[in-house]
């Protein structure tokens, strides 16, 4: 068991260097180098020299990538030119409302992944049954921001139900605005989570005990909640921790289509705007939390799961 | 083939089936998953034959059409053909992602065998290292280096390959585990066969079908993530015209009420993943026997 825990952590270990690895040779790759891409391509020579050597840009590459190193450790990511402020501190407000889109999503995601599985299953291959099949294939293949584009035009600028985007002022506000991005975000990992769920369910509805309670007189809403799903749901945790890096993707789509001001957003913008400190900012935690999903995933999934413990 | 065929046309008997081909029936998912590609690429590639319009001609007195004979699928906020524009944003979108699927394979098919055929200390490496790079996010790392190189059509599709192989190696080496105890590899070995040898006659001709299930959702996830990428603008760059980016620009014109901007774009790459889907699904289905 703890063999396989520090094996584990060795896997992350080396994502983590690789990551850091690529994001500072893509940085340092740029034409001119990274001063030219922070003050920009008409830059004086002289401005870039001293730039150059504040950052230590004047010393050979391996110096620079240890100096690298030591600064992501000590928390400082550089400064951003373009939003005039060091990125660390744009970092904890995009962060909290990222995850709270995420989460939510995630959330309605499982909630509706359960429900509509535990019906497939009781449905089996009834017309109700092929049909939500039909629909998770179909839901499962929309990509997050043609459901979004959709939606907006639909519930903003046709029924003028809900704002298109952006971020509300105070909870309800709040709340409104984040009812379509999660809607979207929630969809496809509806649809992937409640078709393994739901073939799980099917599974367990044609065990015997199924039968058996069903002769013992208990009501099919009991059987449901009592017996098949605490069967079906065994595998959740697997489920969960391979729905994370499609969560953190479908993140940075949805948060771009709705204008929604989390860390998606901010690296699509710092992408278009060429800021670069932001951008390997945000591309080093962004990949730092999948790299870290899939690591407690794995982690829990082992820990819960005995055969893959004694593998 | 012929016996007498060069010794370097040795790797054509994989354009066989193999597994596929002995018990081919039309699996009814693969059918219309396949249909539905092809009038896809047909709609792309063969569509502009018959439907001369041009995707760049700028008409001033025609600026948000919708759809009607004249026009069949409207026009664009410059005037353009909406339908010219459809058919040829598809090549790039469809064309790109295969041909990038086709790199993603000859990485994944040399990372795998070379692991699986590695002394075990060596392979338990390469799998370690593997794991590493599969916990990387893709799109994120596509946004990053497509913000700092400009990316033209090659080398999207050098980088679509060089981010989705992982997936195939591992598929790859453990099949090759699987097969190279097997007795005819064994017996071939004996007769003296080379590692490369083997690698190419049995091998690779073993995990041919599940390589070809693995490349159709590789494409699948190739044209996602590139009409992603052009949607955020940082893929196909306009003018010229991709799925991704046409939906971009429509959904930046959503105000204008010009619903055919956002639906028939969204419709092609929903359907070109789809259909993709169904093909890889079917085949699966029938390998697994089920």
């Amino acid at each position: 068991m703890w063999a396989m825990i520090v094996r584990r952590l060795s896997v992350s270990a080396i994502s983590l260097v690789l990551l850091v690895t690529l994001v500072f040779f893509m940085i340092h790759a740029t034409p001119g180098g990274p001063a030219y891409s922070i003050l920009g391509s008409h830059a004086s020579p002289q401005a870039v020299a001293v730039l150059n050597r504040q950052m230590g840009l004047d010393r050979p590459l391996p110096e620079q990538y240890l100096i690298w190193w030591e600064h992501l450790f000590e928390g400082r990511l550089g400064y951003s030119y373009i939003q005039h402020t060091a990125v660390s501190h744009l970092i904890g407000v995009y962060l909290e409302r990222t995850l709270l889109l995420d989460l939510a999503a995630l959330a309605l995601a499982i909630a509706v992944a359960l429900v509509v599985g535990l019906l497939q299953g009781y449905l089996a291959d009834r017309i109700g049954g092929r049909i939500i099949g039909f629909l998770q294939i179909v839901f499962y293949a929309m990509p997050v921001f043609f459901t979004g584009i959709l939606l907006i035009y639909g519930f903003s600028m046709r029924l003028d139900w809900l704002p298109p985007g952006g971020l509300g002022q105070g909870l309800a506000s709040h709340a409104r605005h984040l009812v379509l991005p999660v809607l979207t975000l929630a969809l496809p990992i509806a649809a992937g989570f409640s078709r393994y769920f739901g073939h799980q369910a099917r599974e367990e509805y044609r065990q015997d005990y199924v039968r058996t309670a069903r002769a013992r007189g208990l009501s099919e809403w009991r059987i449901a909640t009592h017996h098949v799903l605490r069967n079906a749901v065994r595998p959740f945790i697997t489920l969960v921790g391979m729905m994370i890096p499609a969560l953190f993707v479908g993140g940075v789509l949805t948060e771009s289509v709705f204008n929604y001001p989390g860390l998606g957003w901010l690296l699509w913008r710092s992408a278009l705007d060429q800021d670069y400190p932001t951008l390997s900012a945000i591309t080093l935690l962004i990949g730092v939390l999948t790299i870290l999903g899939n690591l407690i995933a794995d982690l829990l999934n082992s820990i819960l799961d005995v055969r893959v413990r004694y593998e | 083939m012929s016996e007498a065929a060069p010794r370097r046309w040795g790797f054509l008997p994989l354009l066989r089936w193999g597994e596929f081909g002995r018990r081919w029936r039309p699996e009814p998912l693969v059918a219309a998953g396949l249909a539905m590609f092809l009038a896809l690429a047909a709609f792309a590639w063969l569509g502009p034959l018959f439907y001369t319009a041009s995707p760049y001609a700028i008409h001033a007195h025609r600026l948000f059409l919708p759809p009607s004979l004249r026009h069949p699928l409207g026009t664009d906020d410059l005037g353009r053909s909406f339908l010219a524009r459809m058919m040829y944003g598809g090549q790039p979108s469809l064309g790109v992602a295969i041909v990038g699927s086709v790199v993603a394979m000859l990485i994944g098919l040399g990372y795998g065998m070379t692991s699986g055929l590695s002394p075990p200390r060596l392979d338990k490496a390469l799998m370690r290292l593997l794991d590493a790079i599969l916990a990387l996010p893709t799109l994120v790392l596509m946004i990053f280096f497509a913000a700092i190189v400009p990316l033209g059509p090659l080398s999207l599709i050098l980088l679509l390959g060089l981010v989705s192989w992982p997936g195939l190696a591992r598929i790859v080496r453990n099949e090759v585990l699987a097969y190279k105890e097997r007795d005819y590899v064994l017996a071939a070995r004996q007769y003296g066969a080379g590692t490369g040898y083997l690698a190419r006659r049995h091998l690779l001709r073993a995990m041919f079908p599940i390589v070809v299930v693995n490349a159709t959702f590789t494409v699948a996830d190739l044209i996602l993530t590139l009409a992603g990428l052009s949607f955020l603008g940082l893929g196909i760059q306009p003018p010229t015209p991709s799925w991704g980016g046409l939906l971009g620009n429509g959904s930046n014109l959503a105000i204008t009420g010009s619903w055919w901007l956002i639906l028939f774009p969204g419709v092609a790459i929903l359907l070109a993943i789809l259909s993709l889907n169904l093909v890889g699904q079917g085949l699966l289905n029938r390998l697994e026997g089920r």
